[in-house]
Order: C-alpha cells, then sequence, then structure tokens
C-alpha cells in the first residue's frame, strides 16, 4: 500500500526531468544516428546509405588527425588547469587579504564571451603587433618568441591554454568549495599531530578532495572532448590541420560541404569515445568512500 | 519501484521520440512552403504589390556598402505601401544558418551564395528548384536602356549567373571580387621599385623592398584559401586554369601529369627562400595582415578587390594604391591573361511569396544608378556595364581590360573536401615545413584520396 502510494507520487516529480531528458538529449541522439546512416544533398535530400559514412570515417586521416588533436587538448589542458587551480583554490581557503578581490579577477574572465576572449588573444599572440612577443624580447628572452597560433608546435597548446583561461574560474570556485568543506577537526588533528601544511595538503586534503576531484576531471574531459569554438575562431583547425578538432571537422563537414551524414558520424563516434572515457576514468579514479 | 521508474523512462522516451519524430521533416529537403507561381516575365513589374520581403546583404551593419541598400529598402517602401524590407546580414559566417533556413523551407526572398554556375557544389539548388530562373525576367527589354536586361552585365560574368547545363539564369551580381595584386604605390615610387608585370618583375621587387628595409608581401597565414590565392594564381600561369581546375576540382588526371604544377610549387618556395612574406605571417591573422600593408609594414598583398572597401576606416588618407594583374610567368604554358574572380550573386527563392517585389529589390540593386553610386563612393567593382571603375581602386579598370577571361576563385574547391587537401600542403610549402617536390607528392596522395583513383 505504501510502496504504491510511493510510485504513484514519484511520477509526477520524475516527469518533467524525464521529458526534458527525452527532449534534448534522447530525441537529439537518435535522430544523430539516424543522420548518420544517410548521406545529404546540400538541399538537405537524403538517401539511406547504411554504415557507409562509419566506412568514410574509419578511413579518413583526417578524422584520426583531429581526434588525435582532441584528446591531446584533453590532456594538455589536464595539465595546464588542475595543478594551478588546485594551488589557486587552496591559497583562497587560507585567510588571506583581499581574498575577494583575488576571486573577482579570477572568476573575471569567466563572463566573457568566447568570441571576446579569442580576439584578445589572438591579438596577444600576434607574432609582431601583440604584447607576448615583444615582452619576452625586451626581458632578454626573444629566444622565447614564437609565431604561438601560425607554428604547428605550439597552436595546439596556445589555443588550449586561452581555454583554459577562460574556464578557469569556474573550477577554483568548485575546488573552493571542496577546499571550505574539509572538516576543521581532522585538519586540526593532523596539524596537532605534527604534520606540516604541505604534508597536510597533500596526505590529509588530497584525500579527502578525491571525489570532487574525480567528477571535475570526467567533466573537464567531456568539455574539452568537445572543443570547437575557440580552435573555430583562433586557429580554424590550421595550420594544416594541427589543432583540427572533432568538433571543427564536423562543422566543415556540415556546413561547408553540406556533408551532414559524414558529421553526424562523426559526432556519434565522438558520443561512444566520451562515455566510454567518462566510465573508463569512474572506474579507475573510483575509491572506497572516505568517513569523515 | 525501480522497475517502475524504469518503465516510466522508456515509455516517456519512446513517445517524446515518436512525437518529434512525427513534427520532423521526414526526407528533409527544401520543404515546407510549396513553389510559388512566377509572375508573367513580360509584364512582371506590373504585378508589383507591397507587402514584407526578406533580403540578404554583404555589408555589415553601419558600414558606408550598408547605407545603399538601406536608401533602396526605404525607396520601395514608399513606392509600394505596405512593403516592409527586412535585411539580413548573409555574409560567409552566417551561411550555415541562413543555409538551414532554406532547408527547412524558411528561405530568404533573395539571398546570396545559393548559386555559383563555375562551382558545382552550388548547382544543388538551382537542380532542387528552390531558385526562380531569372531568365525569362532578364530577356525582358528595359525601359531605361532599350535593351534587355541581360544585357546590362559584362559577358565575362554569364558564367557565374548560368547554369552551365541548363542555361537558366539563377543568380544576378550585386559586386565583383577579383584577384589583384595591391601595391603600396608611394613606397615604390621612393625607392624606385617599378610595379612587377611578370613573375622576375615580382622577385626583384621583393629584392627592393628588403633592401628598403620592408616585408616584400603581407599574407595571412591562419587562413590558408588565401595563402592559396598564391598558388591558384601561379598555376593558372603555368598551368592553365582548365587543366588545373580539372585535376584540383574534378579528379581527372594527375598533379604529376603536368610539369606546370611543380614549376608554379619552385617558383612559391623560391619567394619564400627569398623571405617574400611579412615576417610573422604565420602567426598573422588576415584583417592584421592587410592593416599591416596598409600601415607600409609590407608592399604588396595579393587579395580580393575588396580589400579597399572593407579596410576603409584603416587606410591613411595619403595612401597612395596601386593595383596590379598577377604577374604574367615567361614561358609559362597557361593562361597569362586570365584573373581569378567570383561574383557575388542574389538569388530568387522560387518559394517566395512576393516574386514580384523580390525582383524589383533584385533590379534596383544591379540599377546602373546604385552601382555606379557603389563603386564611387565605396570602392566596390561592378559587374554591370557603363559604371565607372572605382576611384579607390586606380588602375583596376587597366587591368580588368588586359584580362582576356575571368576564371572562378578557387577553382570552385571551397565547399569541396579536395579544399582540406590543397590548402593545407600550399600552408606547410610557405611555412617552410617541405620543399616544392614534398609539396607535389602530397597533393597528390590527398588529392587521390578524396577524388579516388
Amino acid at each position: 500500500m505504501y510502496k504504491a502510494a510511493q510510485r504513484r507520487i514519484i511520477v509526477p516529480f520524475l516527469a518533467p526531468a524525464l521529458v526534458l531528458l527525452a527532449v534534448f538529449f534522447l530525441y537529439p541522439l537518435i535522430k544523430t544516428v539516424d543522420l548518420s546512416l544517410n548521406e545529404f544533398s546540400r538541399t538537405g535530400t537524403m538517401r539511406f546509405v547504411g554504415l557507409e559514412q562509419y566506412r568514410l570515417l574509419s578511413g579518413d586521416p583526417d578524422f584520426y588527425n583531429s581526434l588525435k588533436n582532441t584528446f591531446l587538448i584533453t590532456l594538455i589542458g589536464s595539465g595546464m588547469l588542475f595543478p594551478p587551480a588546485v594551488a589557486v583554490a587552496w591559497a583562497l581557503s587560507q585567510r588571506i587579504h583581499g581574498e575577494r578581490f583575488f576571486r573577482f579577477v579570477l572568476f573575471a574572465p569567466v563572463v566573457l564571451s568566447v568570441a571576446v576572449v579569442s580576439l584578445l588573444w589572438k591579438f596577444l599572440y600576434h607574432p609582431t603587433l601583440g604584447l607576448i612577443n615583444p615582452a619576452l624580447e625586451s626581458m632578454g628572452l626573444g629566444a622565447l618568441a614564437k609565431t604561438w597560433l601560425g607554428d604547428p608546435a605550439t597552436a595546439l597548446a596556445a589555443v588550449t591554454f586561452v581555454s583554459v583561461w577562460h574556464g578557469i574560474g569556474i573550477w577554483i570556485v568548485l575546488l573552493c568549495a571542496g577546499f571550505e568543506r574539509l572538516p576543521e577537526d581532522v585538519l586540526a588533528a593532523a596539524r596537532i599531530d605534527g604534520a606540516g601544511e604541505w604534508r597536510v595538503f597533500w596526505s590529509v586534503m588530497m584525500p579527502m578532495m578525491r571525489d570532487l576531484l574525480r567528477v571535475l576531471v570526467v567533466l573537464w574531459v567531456v568539455q574539452s572532448l568537445q572543443t570547437f569554438a575557440f580552435v573555430y575562431i583562433l586557429t580554424g583547425g590550421g595550420p594544416f590541420g594541427s589543432t583540427d578538432t572533432v568538433g571543427t571537422l564536423m562543422y566543415r563537414a556540415a556546413f561547408e560541404r553540406a556533408d551532414f551524414g559524414y558529421a553526424a558520424a562523426a559526432g556519434v563516434v565522438l558520443v561512444v569515445i566520451m562515455l566510454a572515457v567518462a566510465k573508463l576514468l569512474n572506474k579507475v579514479m573510483k575509491r572506497d568512500d572516505l568517513q569523515y | 519501484m525501480v522497475k517502475a521508474v524504469q518503465k516510466l523512462m522508456v515509455g516517456l522516451a519512446a513517445v517524446s521520440c515518436l512525437a518529434l519524430a512525427a513534427c520532423g521533416g521526414g526526407s528533409g529537403g527544401t520543404g515546407g512552403q510549396a513553389a510559388q507561381k512566377a509572375p508573367d516575365a513580360k509584364n512582371w513589374r506590373q504585378d508589383i504589390k507591397g507587402g514584407p520581403i526578406e533580403v540578404g546583404v554583404l555589408p555589415a551593419v553601419g558600414t558606408p556598402s550598408l547605407k545603399f541598400l538601406e536608401d533602396i529598402a526605404a525607396a520601395m517602401e514608399k513606392d509600394y505601401p505596405g512593403t516592409e524590407v527586412k535585411q539580413t546580414f548573409a555574409n560567409t559566417k552566417t551561411r550555415p544558418a541562413l543555409e538551414q533556413r532554406w532547408r527547412a523551407g524558411d528561405a530568404l526572398d533573395v539571398d546570396y551564395t545559393m548559386f555559383d554556375g563555375t562551382n558545382p557544389a552550388l548547382l544543388d539548388w538551382a537542380d532542387d528548384g528552390a531558385l526562380l530562373d531569372l531568365k525569362p525576367y532578364l530577356d525582358q527589354v528595359d525601359t531605361t536602356t532599350g535593351k534587355p536586361w541581360l544585357e546590362q552585365f559584362s559577358p565575362a560574368v554569364m558564367q557565374f549567373m548560368q547554369h552551365p547545363k541548363t542555361g537558366k539564369v539563377y543568380g544576378v551580381p550585386s559586386e565583383l571580387s577579383l584577384q589583384v595584386l595591391f601595391y603600396n604605390a608611394a613606397l615604390f615610387e621612393k625607392h624606385g621599385i617599378t610595379p612587377p608585370a611578370t613573375w622576375d618583375d615580382l622577385l626583384k621587387a621583393a629584392d627592393g623592398l628588403k633592401a628598403a628595409g620592408v616585408d616584400p608581401i603581407a599574407v595571412t597565414g591562419l587562413f590558408e584559401p588565401y595563402m592559396g590565392m598564391w598558388s591558384d594564381n601561379i598555376w593558372m600561369r603555368t598551368v592553365g586554369y582548365g587543366k588545373a581546375r580539372e585535376v584540383l576540382t574534378d579528379g581527372k588526371g594527375s598533379i604529376t601529369e603536368d610539369p606546370g604544377f611543380l614549376k608554379g610549387l619552385q617558383m612559391l618556395q623560391d619567394l619564400r627562400d627569398k623571405k617574400g612574406f611579412l615576417k610573422g605571417f604565420e602567426g598573422t591573422d588576415f584583417t592584421a595582415a592587410q592593416a599591416q600593408f596598409f600601415q607600409g609594414k609590407a608592399g604588396m598583398i595579393l587579395m580580393g578587390s575588396w580589400l579597399v572597401s572593407e579596410m576603409a576606416d584603416v587606410i591613411p588618407k595619403d595612401f597612395k594604391l596601386g593595383v596590379l594583374q598577377f604577374p604574367t610567368v615567361t614561358g609559362g604554358t597557361g593562361d597569362q591573361a586570365s584573373m581569378l574572380a567570383a561574383a557575388q550573386l542574389m538569388s530568387v527563392s522560387a518559394k517566395s511569396e512576393n516574386i514580384p517585389l523580390s525582383l524589383e529589390w533584385v533590379r534596383r540593386v544591379v540599377s546602373v544608378e546604385t552601382q555606379t553610386r557603389r563603386a564611387t563612393e565605396v570602392g566596390e567593382v561592378s559587374a554591370v556595364k557603363g559604371v565607372s571603375s572605382p576611384p579607390g581602386l586606380p588602375g583596376i579598370a587597366d587591368v580588368v581590360a588586359k584580362a582576356d577571361r575571368l576564371q572562378a576563385a578557387y577553382y570552385g574547391l571551397m565547399q569541396s573536401k579536395a579544399k582540406d587537401v590543397v590548402y593545407p600542403e600550399i600552408a606547410k610549402l610557405m611555412f617552410g615545413k617541405q620543399d616544392a617536390q614534398q609539396t607535389l607528392e602530397n597533393l597528390d596522395k590527398g588529392l587521390r584520396r578524396v577524388h579516388g583513383g
């Protein structure tokens, strides 16, 4: 009796979320799979071709190159994002003078649009008119000056850096929340036991933050695998494909060549990869819950 | 409990999918509105009635070029009561969204880039009946000139306007873009450098500019098709437009068969090795490259004739501009007098609910009066006969007069997969990542992959 009543009452609570899930995730996903099984003309008429788009995709070196670049962005970005974000969040969780100001400064780029940030950095990176190279030269570090966006060796890292610079504020806020909810008594106990601040950070705080870090890593991976806007505006995928991601490849296929079937197939493969990577990361990083 | 929730989820998902699928557009295509009955070609102007129309425009908000179009819209709204002309920005970056509207049956009444007779990828809309055949209207005698409207346009642009198979006309050019070599005339005069007519002259001019401490040629390294302008033009001279297009765009034959391809790449390599390009061009975007040219930091730039109107705000008042056709190549077996060009074509939707008013918009935009004002005041090059050359482009009239034929820019590559093969390889050559021979081999491999064979 109680269970039946519980069952009845759960339906109206879950229904809105489920409808939204169906409309904005399941339907597009199913539709994308459907599109990927067809060939399109520029005017949008389509013809069923089965798995042909997947066959083309599997033989396309441009797709593998974009996939490699996408993973590199995820990897390089992880290195650029998490160490400084954790360090800054830790610093902000200490009682420091001007904490609010620092939080504002770090969060400010987040409210700027991707287009504005990209144009700003396109100027900063400019080899002769920008700010970075002249600054390096004026410090006697001219040997470090590069054509940042124009050199295949640096372009991907340069684009990734802009993406991280733009979004790091969000991650710092989330990590700050994690640091602030750590139990003071556990930290105090560690200090009473003689642990220095480094030891407290590394051996006490980090293990207790593991769950949060796992979620943030998965979120970063999912977000960075979808990278599109920064690459599109800053380099368009160049020089010669060195920053091309699955997102920019899909965009070109769909909207320059009207090859929607191919773009959809690339999208489906990316979704499968993202789900697999997220699952794997969750499994690898999962540890027994800490009770505190 | 868990099972009940699972059932509920599956059920909801299925219902939502079915409902949305029912609302979705089946096999896609240019569905939605039905094609409208085209007005009688002889009396279409008498059928003009006021009403709302939406037209694509290329200039951005706030630019002088847009003012002309706003004036036309205001005049039409006055002449035909009830008319409302909505102007929608229809330039490059908005094309994906606008094309989606065409696919969904919500087309603009007049739009750009829907047709180009020289580009196989842009014939589909016409072939699917989405565009109005303009030929019957263009064949009518224009009362202001006493000649058929079609004769108003330069014969050189007919290849862009006309469907290559049916001969029907689906686009009318509001402006023409010519790929020309701009040079800083004052700088050339000051250092006694001769404007280059031949490739050898170009190399000498590059030496002269370098001796004067100026980078010879401004180019962007962040937009590969603009680097490709160099190989496109060189190959037109060393191979010939028709042969080069067959290999690059149509996939007929191999790029290794005609020695002109390797010769062209070698010439580009020579220019690169001479340090002919702007310092740091690899990381310079095209707006910055163009600005650096007008700031006197580079002596030449190969660009479309739109350069002057696009950069009007940054060109110093005392800047002395020179315009040249791409240099000829002594001993080259290709076309020495042809020019690469593109026409900005306006097409009318066959499903427009007010075709006569849409045609009137087109007629007014390409009228000699409007075209003359646009040429004079904002430096647009017109495809309409009798329109004077833009004074902001000194020498363009001579350049065009010397051209024996206008050829489609980019060889019609821009909407094809081959674009992703050709221009990145040219970029690698210009960046110094490979030599001419390696470029040729990579091009051969890439073109075989995308064209088969």
